[in-house]
């Protein structure tokens, strides 16, 4: 364009050129000298560059023309005010950063639609929340959904083209690829219909087909994610054929699924797909491809053109019910059947976005943390404008002579407004530039620093366009109002003073509203930043009942060595266990079905003897343990014993319980010797025998109440316990390299999947937490010093302005100490009609994060005290200086000033 | 001598008459040309000529190559098109009207 410009000129000069020059040479033919000719030519001619301002015109380009033309003045600009672009610069950088790093999150796990086929007609089955398996008759809102279900709806439905089944669980266990060595691998079991039914096409090879999915253990083949190929193949073509070997089956890839598809679970980037027939061969627990009451899918459909979700439902509630009625209970169902059936339902959402379980973490603070982001934006806008301001009156005498010599008030406004825009771009630049890196950062806080990034956050063309977005909103909401001002002059005595005095007043007077509303934001992210802080302490200090530290935790995978849940299996845990223990260092050690924050497994129990209250009918969480579990894990034993050796298999069953548990359920005597059993049926009451009370603990979260829990040792239930708790003295490091020696030597076959340690876990529990508390505060430091920088630009401006009358009130004999008062005393009114505005706000906002806040009421005085007194000191701070200049000043110096 | 300037809206219709009766002029020759067939009466302001044929040029009335001036020098010469014909006949119809309108007044005042 530029180039093709320059051409044009070029062409239209030497036309011209040659028009003046043969007219001269007619006006010298004529009679006139060669010096009259070339004027009376150059005469007719007229206005050359008019004639050329004409021509652009006429081919469009005036409007490129002045924006080129305010682009350079707008750089021009920038750099004669160094400090003030640079200020701005940060601000902005600082400020749509944050927003873009935020967004690029939030629209990874809330916003961003399935890289699929018309996404927008996809339908979830139920809310796709719960993870794992139920059993029994459905009854209420269904979410999910057992093998010979899916098989039914996908043949009787009327509304769907297309159902798909998706195993709640993530598989992942140590494979092989090719007879390689172990590796940790991450697999989706899905029905043969997943890939057609989203519309997805293969890059290599070919995906699944519902003749993979037939008989039990029939479609031993797996498709790999695009991701996986490139990580683990290096994007070979040959790895078609290779074998992958998962648990106790070797699995032909098939085909390779397309670059952007991770999956249909957002935050789960599975590494292959294999066939739900295959279900027993990966899990032998899960074995459900017959069992109707083995609920443990998703469903997935695709509506039918022209389909809406409601007619989808009816349909799918109806046949829904059918399916319950004929196939789930006898011919005779009894009242409590019919009722579960009556009150069976499927609500159908959209899975256009996939599903999530990381949605439900995270909706809350990411959107707490996006306004956030954007109310930091805000100030930062405020500040801008504030600076261009008082550039504005810089530069007043600029605008003057331009706007006497022919602009027009809107080319001034449009020029203005393009400097802003640069500015903004830039800072945005920075932004971007800034957010790349601190998204992931965002991520890795938020998330288990062990596990492969869980979303991809880097910007990508939604995010820059949203980035781009809010840098032109940021461009209109700090320019437009400095360049209106800054164009609304009175001509004259501009031109004439070089100041602008006439509407200095109501410049400042604005300045002013801006500082309050950066002081009454920024109240409200500093007692936000407060709350959340203050809760992370509160929720740090929680007494977790065991004692965290010096203990090792080891995963490790029995499956996988190849043991079944029987005596065997037994065994080779107490081998484990007592090899351990003996390794010098080690204080104890045992299996745990769970440490903390892992999941539940809980049950309704009955007493034996006693009948059934509101205070007993609690659900009793469980777990399964060794026998060193209590000194591993460092919970006192209040009455009875723990476990020993002689509890074994054939001995009566035992449990220990906590101390929630003997209170409630054993209100005024001791719980030891009492009996108990799962369930509610009477007749097996007495299953149980308590043997001891522990100390309360915390199972799931810190943040739980009291809960009654119960433990039982392996050696009466067998089964595959994944925790390996350690407790040892001195050095971690060569401690974990002496039990790892410890584990080879037992069964070198047992994996290790994974080692962190228990204080790790506690850590790790809270990380939501720790995110939001530390970003809030970064957010509101951040906020604090845009504010700073605000009221002493603003209070340095004010001052140099009023050099003349400072001098006048001091000649009349106003003392240092007054004037250094008559400023100080502006700042604190501007503070004080900010705190007072803000307050209320604040209050409101924290009604709004209660939910997130542990131990702490929403209007905890501390955090609102504390916001306001730094507020209040921060103004001082930053108008002391300004102030202090003023007092300083020498009246014969400042009565001469202009 | 009195000179008069061109009445507005009708320099496209002298540009289109005079490439009409010539074929290819340049600028100069344009001017020139308007100017001896009117037998100077009518002067035409040189400069405006050129962005006029620039925005005969992007409606397609005329098009435009460089080629030698008799002087030996490169000049931008400027053809009439099917296009440009047709806009000819528009414009003398419309400008005959107006005449005649303005005529009509004129006389029976």
């Amino acid at each position: 364009m530029l180039l093709r410009r320059r051409q044009f000129d070029a062409d239209l000069e030497e036309e011209m050129r040659l028009h003046v020059d043969l007219r001269a040479q007619q006006q010298a033919q004529a009679g006139l000298s060669p010096d009259d000719a070339r004027h009376a030519a150059t005469r007719r001619f007229g206005n050359t560059t008019r004639v050329k301002e004409r021509s652009h015109e006429s081919w469009g380009w005036r409007w490129l023309e002045y924006l080129l033309q305010d682009i350079g003045y707008g750089l021009r600009a920038m750099m004669r005010t160094k400090g003030i672009t640079i200020v701005a610069l940060l601000s902005l950088a600082l400020g749509i950063g944050a927003n873009t790093a935020i967004f690029s999150l939030l629209d990874a796990i809330l916003l961003r639609p399935l890289p699929v086929e018309k996404p927008e007609e996809l339908v979830l089955f139920g809310n796709g929340n719960p993870v794992g398996s139920t059993g029994g008759l459905p009854h209420g809102s269904t979410h999910l959904f057992s093998y010979p279900f899916y098989r039914e709806i996908s043949q009787k439905n009327e509304v769907f083209s297309g159902v798909t089944a998706i195993d709640s669980i993530e598989f992942a266990a140590q494979g092989t690829v090719a007879g390689g060595g172990r590796e940790m691998m991450h697999c989706d079991l899905v029905s043969g219909t997943y890939f057609s039914v989203l519309g997805l096409r293969p890059v290599l090879g070919r995906l699944l087909a519902d003749s993979d999915d037939q008989a039990p253990g029939s479609g031993p083949v797996a498709v790999i994610s695009y991701g996986w190929w490139k990580r683990r193949f290096a994007t070979d073509p040959s790895v078609i054929g290779k074998t992958v070997q998962f648990g106790t089956k070797g699995y032909t890839i098939v085909g390779v699924a397309p670059p952007e598809f991770f999956g249909t679970s957002v935050g789960q980037s599975p590494d292959f797909w294999i066939p739900l027939s295959m279900e027993k061969e990966v899990s032998p627990g899960w074995n459900g491809l017959n069992d109707k009451f083995f609920q443990s899918l998703y469903l997935i459909a695709r509506l039918k053109p022209g389909v809406t979700t409601e007619q989808a439902t009816a349909n799918v509630n109806l046949l829904f019910k059918q399916i319950l009625r004929n196939e789930y209970v006898g011919p005779q169902p009894s009242q409590k059947e019919l009722t579960r059936i009556a009150q069976a339902r499927i609500e159908l959402t959209s899975a256009a976005r996939g599903l999530s379980q990381l949605r439900g973490r995270f909706t809350l603070p990411l959107e707490i943390l996006m306004t956030i982001a954007g109310l930091v934006l805000l100030i930062a806008c405020a500040n801008i404008a504030n600076l261009l301001l008082a550039r504005g009156t810089v530069r007043s005498r600029e605008i003057a002579v331009r706007m006497a010599i022919g602009a027009s008030r809107s080319r001034m406004v449009l020029q203005l407004l393009t400097e802003s825009f640069l500015l903004a771009l830039v800072g945005a630049g920075l932004g971007v530039a800034l957010a790349w890196r601190a998204g992931e950062m965002l991520l890795r806080m938020a998330t288990d620093p062990m596990q492969p990034a869980i979303v991809a956050v880097a910007p990508d063309l939604r995010v820059l366009l949203f980035t781009l977005m809010l840098t032109c909103f940021t461009t209109l909401l700090f320019g437009m109002v400095p360049a209106l001002r800054a164009t609304r002059l009175n001509l004259t005595s501009s031109l004439k003073e070089g100041r602008g005095t006439t509407s200095a007043p109501s410049r400042i007077s604005l300045a002013r509203t801006l500082i309050v509303s950066q002081i009454a934001i920024s109240l409200i992210l500093l007692v936000a930043a407060g709350l959340f802080v203050r809760s992370l302490v509160k929720l740090t200090s929680v007494d977790t009942g065991f004692d965290k530290q010096n203990v090792l935790v080891f995963q490790l995978d029995e499956y996988a060595a190849g043991f079944e849940q029987d005596a065997r299996l037994g065994s080779l845990l107490q081998q484990i266990e007592e090899r351990v223990q003996s390794v010098p260092g080690v204080k104890a050690a045992s299996f745990s079905f769970f440490t903390f924050n892992q999941g539940e497994w809980s049950e309704d129990v009955t007493l034996q003897g006693i009948p059934r209250t509101p205070e007993n009918s609690h659900e009793v969480l469980n777990n399964v343990v060794g026998t060193g579990f209590f000194s591993t894990m460092g919970l006192p034993v209040i009455a009875g014993r723990t476990f020993n050796a002689h509890d074994i298999a054939s001995a009566p069953k035992v449990a220990v319980i906590n101390e929630t548990m003997a209170q409630k359920f054993f209100p005024g005597g001791s719980a030891v010797g009492h009996r108990y059993g799962f369930g509610d049926d009477p007749a097996h009451s007495g299953d149980i025998e308590i043997i001891g009370v522990v100390k309360n603990a915390k199972y799931e979260a810190l943040q739980e109440k009291p809960q009654p829990a119960a433990y039982f040792v392996y050696a009466q239930r067998v089964q595959y316990l994944n925790n390996f708790e350690v407790r040892y003295e001195g050095d971690s490091r060569p401690m974990i390299s002496a039990v790892r020696r410890a584990l080879a030597e037992v069964n070198p076959n047992v994996p290790i999947l994974g080692i962190s340690t228990l204080a790790e876990q506690v850590d790790e529990s809270t990380s939501n937490q720790r995110l939001i508390a530390q970003l809030s505060a970064f957010f509101g430091s951040l906020a604090v010093l845009l504010v700073c920088i605000g009221i002493y630009g603003l209070m340095s401006y004010a001052v140099a302005r009023r050099t003349n009358e400072i001098g006048v009130r001091m000649a009349l004999g106003a003392g240092r100490s007054n004037v250094l008062w008559l400023v100080m005393r502006e700042i604190l009114i501007l503070t004080s009609i900010g705190l007072a505005i803000g307050v209320p706000l604040a209050l409101a906002g924290s009604q709004m994060v209660s939910k997130l806040l542990y131990g702490l009421s929403p209007w905890d005085p501390v955090s609102l005290l504390a916001a306001i007194g730094m507020l209040v000191g921060i103004g001082v701070l930053a108008g002391y200086l300004p102030a202090r200049r003023a007092s300083m000043v020498d009246p014969t110096v400042a009565l001469r000033y202009e | 001598m009195q000179r008069d300037e061109i009445p507005p809206g009708t320099l496209y219709l002298l540009i289109l008459r005079t490439l009409a009766r010539s074929g290819e002029l340049h600028g100069y020759e344009i001017a020139n040309s308007i100017e001896q067939l009117s037998e100077d009466v009518l002067q035409v302001e040189e400069g405006s000529l050129y962005p006029a044929l620039q925005r005969m040029l992007i409606k397609g009335w005329v098009t435009a190559k460089w080629g030698t001036t008799a002087g030996n020098r490169r000049a931008r010469y400027y053809k009439l098109t099917a296009a440009g014909r047709k806009q000819l006949e528009v414009e003398v119809s419309q400008f005959e009207r107006v005449m005649g309108a303005i005529a009509r007044v004129i006389q029976t005042a």
